[in-house]
């Protein structure tokens, strides 16, 4: 497959995956590691003082710094919880604080219902984070508009969802999505709402550089053989885009030749 | 008796229990400061600088670190 690049940096996969809603730290590492993917999404939270529990960390702290294999996963903090432009920027600055990396999956959605993101707040905090030198990778509803502008002020890429996070109801947005692809001078990773890989080949086939996975994988039956699954969908999606598809017709077209029939005329 | 807001809660300290810096907070609570970001009062404090950033009673600080997320 050929490959992903976001800001400058090579990817061989072109699956970005979450790493919330798994049951164990075991299962999300296996899942990771069967999904082929080189960006993992994380969030960031207030210690909890009095329940030191750091499984789930301590997983995801071996997977980004395996000592044979340092750069093997991007970790990508998101701005998960914020509902406002500042409290974005703030979760970003304490993000590369530890991370030591400025990238960033900006999030700004102040409604807990349905998760949609707040375009002024981001489009906002984007703004002061690339300013800040943050390679900024905006959540956004699919609004084409709302695509140029982030891409204009300096974002990595846009991130436009296909229905509401871990809603798993696929690709709603598809003909907003396909205008933002058209006119898209970063890459367009399609984040949120892709429940199937059949979900994620066909934005995979339409042209989206990347899609995002996390609920999907992490609460399917068998996480590790739906992580898997995903990365051969987003394969093939990406192949077939590559291919170009046929083009559809109304009416029949038959395969076979319509000459030389078992018949007299 | 000195008081130190932790992530949005007081935290009430004995004198002599007091601690001195961050990194002296975090091991009286039992943190493990490789995976931790602080502020202090807004501000963030780099994780090598946790040993020789005092801090003093009626301070507010910010423990966060990741969690799982997508």
């Amino acid at each position: 497959m050929d490959k992903l690049i976001i800001a400058g940096r090579e990817f061989n996969s072109r699956l970005l995956v979450g790493t919330g809603k798994f049951s164990s730290s075991s299962v999300m590492a296996q899942a990771v590691e069967a999904s082929g993917t080189e960006i993992i999404t994380v969030a960031l939270r207030r210690v909890d003082i009095t329940n030191e529990n750091d499984d789930m960390l301590a997983a995801i702290a071996r997977l980004s710094a395996k000592p044979r294999d340092r750069t093997k996963y991007l970790l990508l903090p998101n701005t998960s919880g914020a509902r406002t432009a500042d409290e974005a920027v703030r979760l970003a600055r304490l993000a590369r604080a530890a991370t030591g990396i400025n990238w960033v999956k900006l999030e700004v959605t102040p409604d807990p219902y349905y998760l949609l993101p707040d375009p002024v707040e981001t489009l906002k905090a984007a703004e002061i984070l690339v300013k800040e030198d943050f390679v900024v990778l905006p959540y956004i509803n699919a609004d084409p508009v709302l695509s140029r502008r982030l891409q204009d002020v300096g974002t990595a890429t846009v991130m436009p969802l296909g229905s509401p996070i871990g809603s798993n109801r696929g690709l709603k947005t598809r003909a907003a999505i396909e205008i933002i692809i058209e006119q898209a001078s970063v890459p367009v990773v399609v984040d949120a709402g892709l429940g199937l890989p059949s979900h994620a080949a066909e934005a995979m086939e339409i042209g989206a550089d990347a899609v995002l996975v996390n609920t999907a994988i992490a609460t399917a039956t068998d996480p590790v053989k739906m992580a898997e699954s995903f990365k051969l969908a987003v394969q093939a999606g990406r192949t077939a885009f590559l291919a170009g598809a046929a083009g559809k017709t109304k009416h029949a077209s038959a395969s076979s030749p319509l000459t030389g029939f078992l018949r007299d005329q | 008796m000195g008081v130190l807001k932790i992530n949005g809660k007081e935290k009430q300290f004995a004198e002599d229990k007091m601690p001195a810096t961050i990194a002296d907070l975090l091991s009286i609570l039992g943190v493990d400061s490789a995976t931790v970001v602080a502020e202090l009062d807004g501000k963030i404090i780099e994780r090598n600088k946790f040993g020789q950033t005092p801090i003093c009673s009626g301070q507010s600080i910010e423990l966060v670190r990741f969690v799982p997320g997508g």
